[in-house]
């Protein structure tokens, strides 16, 4: 894999219509294809990223994050990606991390290369997230996926075509941030972890509620233990 | 005596009623079966009370048997509900799918 691999940069979105269009400027001087996800958003965030020129897809009802990225991972496999970038609408990542991001992929070390905020130089944070909402959810993601890393609820990430054919993601909510490196282990993906800033804003997720369908700490527990039961 | 009386007369208005829906074809035949089977198995219990005090009595229970069926019943109520959140997600995920080759195809 060389620099010229076909890249594409996943953006889920809702109700994002004041921060979508900076985010998408921010990307595209780093990666070219562009697929914004309009997530049954009801402002005007459809329009407004059309503007741009970047690809849009839109859900004609809210189904959640991962369901959002979903149809951008199959698009953009379906289109011959070779590298799909997951990035936030909401102006929390750092569009200039992404080559930093996209490093141990292009130098075939890893299938999935996963932002966190937790090594070398971490995010400024909540304490509340630090130090409570953190720590459970690396607990939830060890005892129930076996899961280990720094960072596992970390929306920044970047998977290989490899890893876009073998991790088809089933959770419409945030949890499936838990199922991607469930998924990946139990398909023996090797992943990466590389250093990432989050900046935090009003509409983050807390331990009850967040923006959109199927958000907070408790739900995605919920939702990882129903799933583990449909197993 | 009394109670048994009424509680048969609850259960003999809602097996006309079953039947009548099945007659109007508003009901499948399974589910018109396992009415009339949940029913005919309701009205036993009532019929033969004393016969199931004896028997829970047997088993160790301190309760009277009705009090032992509410127990059953709450736990088969919980499972009934599990299964719908079930059915539910299965179906989200349905509808996520949809959706999904909407947004793709247009």
């Amino acid at each position: 894999m060389n620099i010229d691999t076909k890249i594409f940069c996943i953006i889920p979105s809702y109700n994002e219509q004041d921060r979508i269009k900076k985010t998408i400027l921010d990307v595209k001087k780093i990666i070219k294809n562009i697929v914004v996800i309009d997530d049954g958003s009801s402002d005007k965030i459809y329009e407004r990223a059309k503007e741009t020129g970047v690809t849009v897809l839109r859900h004609v009802i809210n189904r959640g994050q991962g369901a959002a990225l979903q149809t951008g991972n199959k698009f953009a496999y379906d289109n011959g990606a070779e590298i799909a970038v997951h990035f936030d609408a909401d102006g929390q990542f750092l569009a200039n991390e992404i080559p930093r991001l996209l490093k141990p992929l292009l130098r075939n070390e890893c299938d999935i290369s996963l932002g966190s905020r937790f090594i070398e130089g971490a995010s400024k944070m909540p304490w509340t997230k630090k130090y409570i909402l953190f720590p459970i959810a690396r607990l939830v993601n060890y005892v129930l996926l076996g899961v280990k890393l720094t960072d596992p609820q970390s929306g920044f990430r970047a998977l290989n075509r490899k890893a876009m054919e073998n991790i088809v993601i089933e959770q419409d909510g945030s949890a499936h941030c838990s199922e991607i490196l469930y998924k990946a282990n139990i398909n023996k993906l090797k992943i990466k972890e590389a250093p990432m800033t989050v900046i935090y804003n009003e509409y983050g997720q807390s331990l009850f509620k967040g923006k959109g369908r199927k958000k907070g700490g408790i739900q995605i527990i919920k939702d990882l233990l129903l799933a583990k039961i449909m197993q | 005596m009394f109670q048994q009386i009424i509680a048969l007369l609850v259960i003999a208005f809602f097996l006309a009623r079953i039947f009548r829906q099945r007659k109007n074809n508003q009901v499948s035949r399974t589910e018109f079966l396992f009415w009339l089977v949940f029913w005919f198995l309701a009205a036993m219990i009532i019929v033969f009370i004393k016969k199931i005090d004896i028997l829970v009595a047997g088993l160790g229970f301190s309760a009277a048997g009705i009090d032992v069926i509410l127990y059953l019943t709450v736990a088969a109520l919980f499972y009934m509900i599990f299964r719908l959140r079930i059915k539910l997600e299965k179906i989200d995920r349905e509808i996520t799918k949809i959706v999904r080759e909407i947004a793709i195809k247009k």
